[in-house]
């Protein structure tokens, strides 16, 4: 597999889109090219940040907050 | 999990996304950074979670609502995955990526889990499908005069995801927000494999392209 073709696999592992019978083959070429691999996968991360920007943004409940922080409160007491 | 974030890549593709927008919104002055909150956190402050949770529970409540399409549902998940990010921050390294990045990737695949484990699969499906009738650009569609006049990174991203042919931003969406494979997507498209995944790796190659310009332009 050449490096473009990585890359090309590397924006659909990201999002989660690689079959199963391609996934064998990037994780080969994920170790053949080594950290090189390693830095394009984490930059297409951006990919994902970028798709959730892309939405308007959600109002949350007003409780959850509350319950989420009695819910760290109550770890940190145990 | 690597230890070293290794060199910037000399081929051309290797520093496109060093210039991806980098966070939601400007931080106003002083306030902490993602990965000074995410430190925080680690190191067991609440208060950093609490800010964490102030800048990013519309986006990620927004991301978790385009999953499984209900309010209810979407509030709850949206407080189990704040737990979860305050449980496995010592997991996040920045050497993998951003706080945003990890926290999206940790909230759609908790949405998608979901919506698949509370088989509401095919009522979602149901209700998407009505979606996708009623309006079939609902992802990105036009900017509302408010929209631009908030002049946000949002509207920007989405005139980037915009230009995509309708069938390639399709195929993303199903995948990313629907965490359909290639095959499912082929099914429901009625679209040749091949050509379901043509359509992502070019869709994914122009946004990719697209947020390059997007970052020189800002």
């Amino acid at each position: 597999m050449s490096f473009e073709e990585f890359q090309n696999r590397a924006r659909l592992f990201v999002i989660g889109a690689l079959e199963p019978d391609e996934m064998a083959e990037f994780e080969n070429a994920r170790r053949e090219f080594g950290e090189k691999a390693e830095a394009f996968i984490t930059e297409c991360y951006a990919l994902s940040e970028a798709f959730a920007l892309s939405l308007k943004p959600a109002k949350a409940s007003g409780q959850i907050k509350a319950r989420l922080m009695e819910m760290v409160k109550n770890r940190q007491a145990h | 999990m690597k230890s070293q974030k290794p060199p910037p890549q000399e081929d051309d593709e290797g520093e496109v996304l060093d210039r991806v927008p980098r966070s939601a919104a400007a931080l106003p002055s002083g306030a902490p950074s993602d990965l000074e909150l995410m430190e925080g956190i680690q190191r067991e402050n609440p208060e950093a979670l609490s800010q964490l949770y102030d800048r990013y529970n519309g986006i990620l409540k927004a991301l978790i609502l385009r999953v499984i399409h209900n309010e209810a549902e979407a509030d709850d998940l949206l407080q189990e995955i704040f737990m979860e990010i305050w449980n496995q921050a010592k997991n996040f390294s920045a050497q993998r990526g951003k706080p945003l990045g990890w926290m999206v990737t940790l909230a759609r695949r908790r949405a998608i889990d979901g919506l698949r484990k509370k088989q509401a699969y095919a009522r979602a499906e149901e209700r998407l499908q009505q979606e996708t009738e009623q309006q079939p650009d609902a992802w990105v569609h036009n900017s509302t005069e408010e929209e631009i006049l908030d002049g946000d990174r949002r509207v920007l991203i989405r005139r980037v995801i915009g230009v995509l042919p309708p069938a390639q931003q399709q195929a993303i969406e199903l995948a990313f927000f629907r965490g359909m494979s290639q095959r499912e997507i082929a099914a429901k498209t009625n679209t040749p494999l091949g050509t379901v995944k043509t359509r992502l790796e070019l869709g994914l190659k122009k946004i990719y392209y697209g947020l390059k310009e997007l970052r020189d332009e800002l």
